[in-house]
């Protein structure tokens, strides 16, 4: 996954402005920044969902302007709010998601399996829209999990999801990375994203401040780091 | 000495500061209009026309005169009459009344039910359904008075779309509040099955007509056309004060109906759906996802059953022909597409980020989506025409033409209009809540003007046709006017598929 020099605008205002990222198979890097420095808008750049206004996106190796459905095949993403169907079911949902992504036979096992780590097993033919916000971010890790992606999305997917949801979380960025995926986590724990991440990299106004391992984010020290970086 | 205030004195201040809420809430919205210039030029047209329709119909040749004008004013008081049947059945349907502010954002504020009580009457204009019949009114008033009683009899025209409006709003909330009980969404089906059967008995029986005759409106008229007299200022001091009573007393059943559990969404929002087969194509998969978000939705099924059931169940009781019954396809697409439509994007709500993640084609998207639209319009019409049909007898070869060319026809119009209307301007609404539009209520009227009239016209057209003896020409017609919905439709399409257009409406939608 390689990003280079990303702009995006909105009308007058630019909510990314100049990012340069790279992230390997194998490996976890976590995006981190303030509200608003940008995390969100480049997680969807990278996920096909808004096209870049200028600048270099290229995801497992295919550019998301030019082979957007090449890209959205290979990434998996979870959305920073929300990211579910109101009145659809999560079984619907995966359902919608294993069809679109020609899965083949033999796919349920896998969607029940991780409806299950994820305490979702229960409610799998409940409609979405009664679910609390933590059900919500946890169906949606599900979802970008499901087909096993060369490239995993996660923004803010720790937000309002209990301890065990936090580890089923985990588990899956772990499972990624060791059959060889590019995992992404947009957040703002930064505990969270050291534990998940090897990888660091640092956003504010828009543009990329700092890239950095994970273990130089660690402890206060870490922190004294990462507040310098904020300001 | 006790110094505890009197229950009176916290009621009053309670009113007053519900009366200052509702003023910071419509300011709160009006700050949010996206084009503010268009809004005060839409005011300003809204009440030169409100204005013309009242006047000059006084001054057109037979005006107040023997002959139509008489007619007219002789059919006033049922129309005063039809007039509190619209606010009732508009305001019950949308569980209350429309929301000054949506549930979501409200519930961090502390809004009291009177607030939203009286939120939902000021927002009860901004309806079609509504305007026309107060414009219909000012305009018969007019034309049928004549200039001589014009003042005394509009400002008795004006107090009754007040009194109609807040005795609308009594009901709806009554309703609401009985809807919410346990076995209450029973009872309220079976009261509107009786009084139905009891309005269709009545006509059957011919006391219909007897027993409009004798509603009461027909004083308000009578003693309105003789100027300014003590029985005039008698009439306008009812109205007042019945005006005034239904506004305070709304706010009762509406505290009463806030504080119980609206069971139907709640049914809906926690409901069970048993695991269907994978389907075998990504349209039929996309289609399957639409239709749930369409018919499970509580707005989309109260608004479905109301439109389609209450025009044919006007045509079944007005003994309408064929020939006026194609005119209905086109009023019911169009308060269909009003439903969503008009913002059909909305239905993903925040899901609509990761739907456009999965690969697959922008076009197919957007078919799956104007279908699912049609096919929503269509089964409402469809059950209109059923019950308007049931006493019009089996129509001609060129009236069965002439409505299959104008439900082919309005279908295509209105999916053309709705889908192009989501595009260009989507907003972020949970269609969770009765309650819930699909857009702002301003953007709400111009949406339902602009459909109505063209649905309208069409309607008089193929209604026009449908009296020839030549089954051939309504099929004929309507090729040219599916052609031109067609293409502006196919335009949206190719709109859509643009990565920018469609950027731009999910990320708003999923706001």
């Amino acid at each position: 996954m390689e990003v280079r020099d990303l702009h995006v605008r909105f009308g007058e205002v630019e909510a990314v402005g100049g990012v340069h990222l790279t992230a390997y198979a194998g490996r976890a890097t976590a995006l981190l920044g303030r509200n608003g420095a940008g995390k969100s808008t480049t997680m969807r750049v990278l996920a096909g969902v808004v096209p870049p206004t200028s600048g270099t996106v290229l995801v497992a190796g295919h550019d998301v302007l030019r082979h957007p459905m090449a890209a959205k095949r290979a990434v998996g993403y979870c959305p920073d709010v929300g990211g579910l169907v109101p009145r659809a079911t999560p079984w619907e949902h995966l359902q919608l998601a294993a069809r679109l992504r020609r899965l083949p036979a033999g796919w349920e096992p896998r969607a029940r399996d991780l409806l299950e780590r994820f305490e979702l097993g229960d409610v799998a033919h409940r409609v979405t829209a009664g679910f609390s916000h933590g059900m919500g971010r946890r169906l949606s890790v599900v979802l970008a999990a499901l087909h096993e992606p060369e490239v995993l999305l996660l923004d803010e997917p720790f937000d309002g999801v209990d301890p065990l949801g936090v580890e089923a979380t985990l588990e899956v960025v772990a499972d990624a990375r060791s059959r060889g995926a590019a995992v992404l986590v947009s957040t703002h724990l930064r505990e969270l994203a050291i534990e998940a991440c090897s990888t660091v990299s640092v956003l504010r106004g828009g543009a990329q401040v700092a890239e950095m391992s994970a273990l130089d984010m660690a402890g206060e020290e870490g922190a004294r780091a990462y507040r310098s970086l904020l300001d | 000495m006790p110094t505890a205030r009197s229950w009176t004195e916290g009621l009053l201040r309670d009113q007053a500061r519900a009366v200052a809420d509702v003023g910071t809430l419509l300011r709160f919205r009006a700050a949010h209009v996206r084009r503010p210039r268009a809004f005060r030029v839409g005011l300003l047209v809204f009440a030169l026309a409100t204005a013309a329709i009242a006047v000059v119909p006084a001054y057109l040749p037979g005006a107040g005169g023997p002959g139509r004008a008489q007619d007219v004013l002789l059919l006033l008081p049922t129309a005063l009459a039809g007039l509190v049947l619209v606010a009732v059945v508009s305001a019950v349907a949308s569980g209350g009344g429309r929301e000054l502010l949506a549930r979501d954002p409200a519930s961090i504020h502390p809004i009291s039910p009177t607030t939203d009580h009286l939120g939902a009457l000021v927002l009860a204009p901004l309806n079609i359904a509504w305007l026309l019949q107060a414009w219909t009114l000012l305009g018969a008033a007019s034309y049928g008075g004549g200039r001589e009683p014009l003042p005394t009899l509009q400002v008795a025209m004006l107090l009754w779309l007040v009194v109609a409006t807040a005795v609308g709003q009594v009901v709806a909330w009554t309703v609401e509040g009985v809807r919410r009980l346990r076995f209450g969404e029973v009872g309220v089906r079976l009261l509107t099955v009786v009084a139905v059967v009891a309005v269709l008995l009545l006509q059957l029986d011919q006391r219909l007509v007897p027993l409009l005759d004798q509603v009461p409106t027909v004083r308000v008229v009578a003693l309105s056309v003789g100027g300014v007299t003590a029985a005039w200022w008698g009439v306008v001091g009812a109205l007042l004060g019945l005006s005034l009573a239904a506004v305070v007393l709304g706010a009762v059943p509406a505290h009463l109906a806030t504080r119980r559990v609206p069971h139907d969404e709640l049914r809906v929002e926690s409901e069970s759906h048993r695991a269907r087969p994978l389907p075998h194509s990504d349209l039929a998969v996309l289609l399957r996802t639409d239709r749930g978000s369409v018919w499970r939705a509580v707005p989309m099924r109260r608004g479905l059953a109301v439109l389609a059931i209450g025009p044919g169940v006007v045509a079944l009781v007005g003994d309408l022909d064929w020939v006026q019954l194609i005119i209905l396809p086109g009023l019911v697409a169009s308060g269909g597409a009003l439903l969503f439509g008009v913002n059909a994007w909305c239905l993903d709500g925040r899901g609509g980020l990761w739907r456009e993640s999965l690969p697959v084609g922008a076009g197919t998207v957007f078919v799956a989506r104007a279908w699912v639209l049609a096919e929503f319009l269509v089964a409402a019409s469809l059950v209109t025409m059923a019950l308007g049909g049931l006493r019009a007898g089996v129509p001609t070869p060129t009236e069965t033409t002439a409505l299959l060319a104008m439900l082919a026809v309005v279908t295509v119009q209105v999916v053309g209009a709705a889908m192009r209307w989501s595009l260009a301007h989507p907003y972020a609404v949970d269609l969770r809540s009765a309650r819930a539009t699909p857009a702002p209520p301003l953007m709400m009227v111009g949406y339902s003007s602009r459909l109505a009239l063209s649905t309208t016209m069409t309607g008089l057209v193929f209604s026009g046709l449908a009296r020839l003896e030549a089954p051939v020409l309504p099929l004929l017609l309507a090729v040219p006017f599916i052609c031109w919905s067609g293409a502006r439709l196919v335009r949206t399409h190719e709109r859509w598929t643009d990565p920018v257009q469609r950027a731009r409406v999910v990320v708003t939608a999923a706001a």
